[in-house]
């Protein structure tokens, strides 16, 4: 009984790590006026680039002596380094140029799914399983994640609430001009945003073959994980310390899909669209309520910033 | 370095025409470059995308691309970003099944009705289908301000899941030797024509009959373009919602202050857009497949999002999308093309389309603005 208990804990808080962080810094880029419609494929881009570094990392450092635990985390932070530069990649030229923030995003979702089929592919080919190359399942490691996830979201939003910077990326987010006006450098801000945003994007998107699922495979791309992450975003006003308890429900209805469907008798496919319906009715729920004016998104979000002189 | 963008005062000559170029020739360098990232040998690649682009085959995709993309054009006009065609083209395709396998079967049942009226019925109610799938997003847009962008993409999903359920359960096929998908539609309601041509002497005559093959093989999608085409040419000249569309697009306000209503716009956008989609589903459901294979997620040739990129191409003018169709078509051959010759795999359709997808985006505010780098 008590084994069962740990196992549900240690799915429930795999998956609520990995929507919660991926969330957490779609939040952030998009709370400065980036529309970030690159979001699935981005994820899925991190899930590739994860195990191929971890795969790297672990055959690389292993025979000298490195553990296991040590070459997955190294692998996790190098995914959040390299996305925090498609990130900053990404929030320079929407800053700099005036062009449609949706189109770019799009479009990278596509070149996201493209780049991590080519990222993970080799590593599943040549593997088959990469069970190997993931986090040890030990009661403890979920525990040290799931606290370090809240402990990140509670220091974004102390970053967002409490200080200049965060006072500057929500001005941002609600009208680039004025904060222009009152001292900020947009384009600076959202590089800003853009890096650890991505970063935290890329740290998510690699606790989903490394942690939660514990497995990669090419048709990753079409289950549309990264959706989820922007619909409890999108929901929970992207603010940092209400994504808790939405991203633990939708964690909650993705990994335990399965049992839900077996416990109601539900046909396998019928239980995969669920999480999508839940996603639509909330989103009907919130813009029909009082919740719609409370968390608004960012008055800018997807606009053009338009100012005739940059400087770079 | 400074960047100085200004606003155009005058708009360019053949702008179109221009930021199209620019955007294909800076896709292709995007697509190189990411080619040679990967060790793929350039040369070959080129290769290919040339010769991607005069084969034969190119005469499906450009057909059901350019048909999509009329449907999405007309809700693009509006500002309404109809992300979903790929949803409601497969669930056109589910009507179609129903009546040409259990309502009108000829092996099943003596209904006695004509196989071109259930063609016809085949093809209408696959339109209906689409429009009301689109028209959920519609009605969330219009009466609850949700965004269309996240719900059309999140209903493209929910497609693929109610598609899955309905093979691999009420419309489960009998005669599929352990596959699980549906049974084949019967052949008096298919639309493709089987046309034998005599031996090719020459590579020239192989060409030509490849591509009278492919033209008889998909004529009915080819008089459905040219009717879609005039209908749309039609609308937006001369008619009134044509005209309020385009206004929804530029200037909503001036339509609200005006006493038109936006929200009926909207649906009408949306139904509009999504019945031309669905009756590409329906089409390519009687001409092509003939029947609807479980997993489509896997199975799907991504027309609905390589439709965006073919009307996004044409900068939203239903003139120049014919032209960004064929480009599209034949980067959606090169990546097969390539597939097939082993330099890469499933991936190169992907990231042919987000490379042009990419560089469109990035490029297509050089009609509206210029820009001076100063030292």
């Amino acid at each position: 009984m008590v084994e069962a208990y740990i196992d549900f804990f240690m799915r429930l808080s795999a998956a609520f790590a990995t929507i919660y962080i991926v969330a957490l810094g779609h939040s952030l880029f998009e709370l400065s006026g980036l529309l970030n419609l690159s979001i699935d494929g981005m994820f899925f881009l991190s899930t590739g680039v994860a195990i191929l570094l971890s795969a790297f990392l672990h055959t690389l450092l292993i025979p000298i002596g490195v553990n296991q635990l040590a070459c997955t985390i190294l692998a996790t932070i190098l995914t959040g380094l390299i996305m925090s530069l498609v990130g900053l990649s990404l929030a320079w030229i929407l800053s700099v140029f005036p062009i449609s923030q949706g189109a770019v995003g799009l479009s990278l979702m596509f070149l996201g799914y493209g780049l991590g089929i080519q990222a993970g592919y080799p590593v599943r080919l040549k593997y088959g399983s990469i069970t190997q190359f993931t986090y040890p399942q030990t009661p403890s490691l979920y525990i040290v994640t799931i606290s370090l996830s809240i402990i990140t979201g509670v220091l974004i939003h102390r970053l967002l609430y409490s200080t200049p910077i965060g006072a500057m990326v929500r001005a941002c987010g609600e009208d680039p001009h004025i904060a222009s006006n009152l001292g900020a450098i947009v384009y600076k801000v959202r590089l800003f945003t853009g890096a650890i945003g991505y970063f935290l994007i890329g740290i998510g998107g690699s606790l989903f073959p490394l942690l939660w699922l514990r497995y990669w495979d090419i048709r990753s791309y079409a289950l549309g994980y990264g959706w989820f992450a922007y619909t409890v975003a999108l929901a929970a006003g992207r603010h940092p310390i209400l994504l808790i308890p939405f991203a633990l429900i939708f964690g909650g209805l993705l990994e335990f899909n399965i049992a839900i469907q077996a416990s109601y008798g539900l046909p396998v496919d019928l239980a995969g669209m669920m999480p999508f319906i839940a996603s639509i009715v909330l989103m009907m729920l919130y813009s029909s309520s009082k919740l719609r004016r409370s968390f608004e998104p960012p008055r800018s979000l997807g606009k053009i910033y338009y100012k005739e002189e940059r400087t770079i | 370095m400074r960047i100085v963008i200004l606003r155009r005062k005058k708009e360019i000559k053949y702008n179109a025409i221009i930021s199209s170029c620019i955007s294909v020739l800076f896709g292709i360098a995007i697509y190189l470059f990411i080619l040679w990232l990967f060790n793929v040998n350039l040369v070959d690649a080129i290769v290919i995308l040339g010769g991607s682009f005069i084969s034969p085959t190119i005469v499906k995709d450009f057909l059901i691309i350019c048909l999509i993309g009329c449907g999405l054009i007309i809700s693009f006009k509006a500002s309404i970003w109809n992300i979903g065609g790929e949803g409601q083209f497969y669930v056109a395709m589910i009507p179609g099944i129903i009546l040409t396998l259990i309502v009108f079967n000829p092996e099943e049942s003596n209904a006695g009705i004509p196989s071109v009226l259930v063609i016809i019925l085949v093809i209408i109610t696959g339109a209906l289908a689409g429009a009301a799938w689109a028209t959920i997003a519609g009605v969330l847009k219009a009466y609850m301000r949700v965004d269309e962008v996240p719900v059309t993409l999140i209903l493209n999903y929910i497609a693929y899941y109610l598609l899955n359920y309905l093979v691999s359960g009420p419309l489960k096929g009998k005669k599929t030797y352990g596959y699980l998908r549906t049974d084949e539609i019967p052949g008096l309601y298919r639309l493709n024509i089987v046309l034998s041509t005599p031996q090719a002497t020459s590579s020239f005559e192989g060409a030509l009959y490849g591509f009278m093959t492919q033209v008889a093989y998909y004529l009915a999608v080819l008089i459905a373009v040219i009717l879609v085409f005039t209908f749309i040419m039609w609308m937006f000249k001369y008619t009134k919602l044509g005209l309020y569309i385009k206004i929804l697009g530029a200037n909503p306000d001036y339509l609200l202050t005006s006493g038109a209503n936006v929200k009926i716009l909207t649906l009408c956008a949306m139904a509009l857009s999504g019945s031309i989609v669905g009756l590409t589903g329906s089409l390519y459901l009687l001409v092509e497949w003939g029947r609807i294979p479980y997993g489509i997620q896997s199975h799907t040739p991504g027309y609905g999002y390589q439709a965006i990129l073919a009307s996004w191409l044409s900068m939203l003018d239903y003139r120049f999308l014919p032209v960004s169709a064929y480009l599209v078509a034949g980067l959606r051959n090169t990546g097969l093309s390539i597939k097939i010759a082993g330099l890469g795999d499933t991936e190169q359709s992907l990231i042919i389309l987000g490379s042009f997808l990419l560089a469109y985006s990035i490029t297509r505010f050089i009609s509206d603005y210029e820009v001076k780098f100063e030292w």
